[in-house]
């Protein structure tokens, strides 16, 4: 069973590298919510003893290789939110479907906090209003990804 | 039990954490000073450009499928405005040779000795993938097998775009000219003055630096490629110059150009040799 687990969360987190790649419309592209931490951050809430930290630490450094950031950045800031999950998932799966939206924008906080400070301590060039509004825009659209990854982690897993 | 059990866990995931952390700030300083990830990219590349190929998929497929879609009406018409265009162009080209001439003869007269070469031109076509948006890079389909090389200057139709800045066996990467680690020494053609021009990060923004209050420059000024850089041949445009600020408390003036190459939307670039 676990290895199931394992093998359809890998899949899923492939897919959306995938996903998170597809070319957008130029107006949009700066706003683009950070897909592959939300994935990640779903399933480590439903399985927070098998999709761990290793997972986002390695899933980062993938994510740094494919996007061309400095190797590590998104492996630091996938794993420090992860952590955040690990630590607070019990209080976090209480809340109902709409208070986890906040939780998450609460979660996604150091997350916007840690990418400025690695973006200002490496000289990468950003926006905050656009990294602010992707943030905004990953909190609304986690009510769809979490109906969807529900729906596959119940047709597939447990 | 269960509780213990949870506690251990706890602290087993905070020494996890920091772990991880440590190595990745380890990577991140070492990647900044040494530069290693392009190695790294380079020895997976065959495993890499199936991923950005499948990701290219979609605008690939919705492409064929409009081409596809399109009227015949539509194409006719277009046919006939592209060989109007062509033969417009042609009319214009058949002026070089002699202009060539000319030219020859006039820097004879001057004892210069810089010439416009014609150099070989390769044409490339854009993977479509969506890097970081900050990145200022695009790839494209042409790699170490075409002896592509890096530093190549790459442009298409209407300007300069980048260079290249990692070679794979399929692919490479092109560091657009709005990168902020980035300059082109230019020339402003009404003045022949040497100009420096940088990114700044924006798609639709380059910046003049280091021009003195004195300068003369106008807003409208063409800024061409010097060839002194050696990295672009010279004469491909640059891009035009779009807002001169003249703040005093500044040392030198704020110039803003806007780039003439259409940076975000091109498919097809052309690779200089």
């Amino acid at each position: 069973m676990v290895n199931k687990v394992h093998f359809v969360v890998i899949l899923i987190l492939s897919i959306s590298i995938i996903i998170n790649l597809f070319p957008l419309p130029e107006i949009i592209t700066p706003y683009k919510p950070p897909l592959l931490m939300l994935v990640l951050i779903y399933w480590s809430l439903a399985f927070p003893n098998q999709i761990n930290l290793t997972y986002a630490f390695v899933f980062g450094i993938i994510m740094d290789i494919l996007l061309m950031m400095p190797l590590g950045y998104n492996a630091f800031l996938y794993t420090i939110t992860i952590y955040l999950i690990i630590i607070y998932y019990p209080q976090i799966r209480l809340h109902s479907y709409w208070n986890k939206m906040f939780s998450l924008l609460i979660i996604l906080i150091p997350y916007f906090i840690m990418s400025t400070f690695t973006n200002n301590m490496l000289n990468i060039e950003y926006n905050l209003l656009e990294v602010l509004t992707s943030i905004i825009i990953s909190v609304l659209i986690w009510p769809l990804l979490f109906s969807v990854l529900r729906f596959i982690r119940l047709k597939y897993t447990v | 039990m269960k509780s213990e059990l949870h506690f251990r866990g706890e602290r087993f995931v905070f020494i996890k954490l920091l772990v991880f952390l440590f190595l990745s700030i380890i990577f991140l300083f070492a990647d900044i000073n040494l530069k290693y990830s392009n190695e790294i990219r380079t020895k997976f590349s065959y495993l890499i450009q199936p991923i950005y190929l499948l990701a290219a998929l979609p605008s690939d497929i919705y492409k064929n499928i409009s081409n596809y879609l399109t009227y015949q009406n539509n194409l006719i018409l277009e046919k006939k405005e592209l060989e109007k265009k062509i033969l417009i162009q042609s009319g214009i080209i058949q002026k070089i040779p002699s202009l060539q001439e000319e030219n020859k003869r006039l820097k004879k007269l001057l004892y210069s000795s810089r010439t416009l070469n014609s150099s070989k031109i390769q044409m490339a076509e854009l993977i479509k993938v969506n890097l970081n948006p900050f990145h200022n890079k695009i790839i494209i389909n042409e790699g170490a097998k075409k002896n592509i090389f890096i530093g190549q200057a790459v442009i298409d139709s209407l300007g300069v775009l980048g260079r290249v800045s990692e070679i794979n066996s399929d692919f490479s990467i092109v560091t657009l000219i709005t990168d902020p680690a980035y300059a082109i020494l230019g020339i402003n053609t009404r003045t022949n003055k040497r100009i420096v021009i940088s990114g700044i990060g924006d798609n639709r923004k380059l910046i003049a630096k280091y021009i003195p209050f004195n300068e003369d420059i106008l807003e409208g000024d063409i800024i061409i490629t010097s060839g002194l850089d050696n990295i672009f041949p010279e004469g491909y445009m640059i891009g035009q110059i779009s807002k001169i600020d003249r703040t005093e408390n500044d040392d030198f003036l704020n110039v803003f150009v806007t780039p003439s190459s259409s940076l975000s939307s091109n498919r097809e670039v052309m690779l200089l040799w």
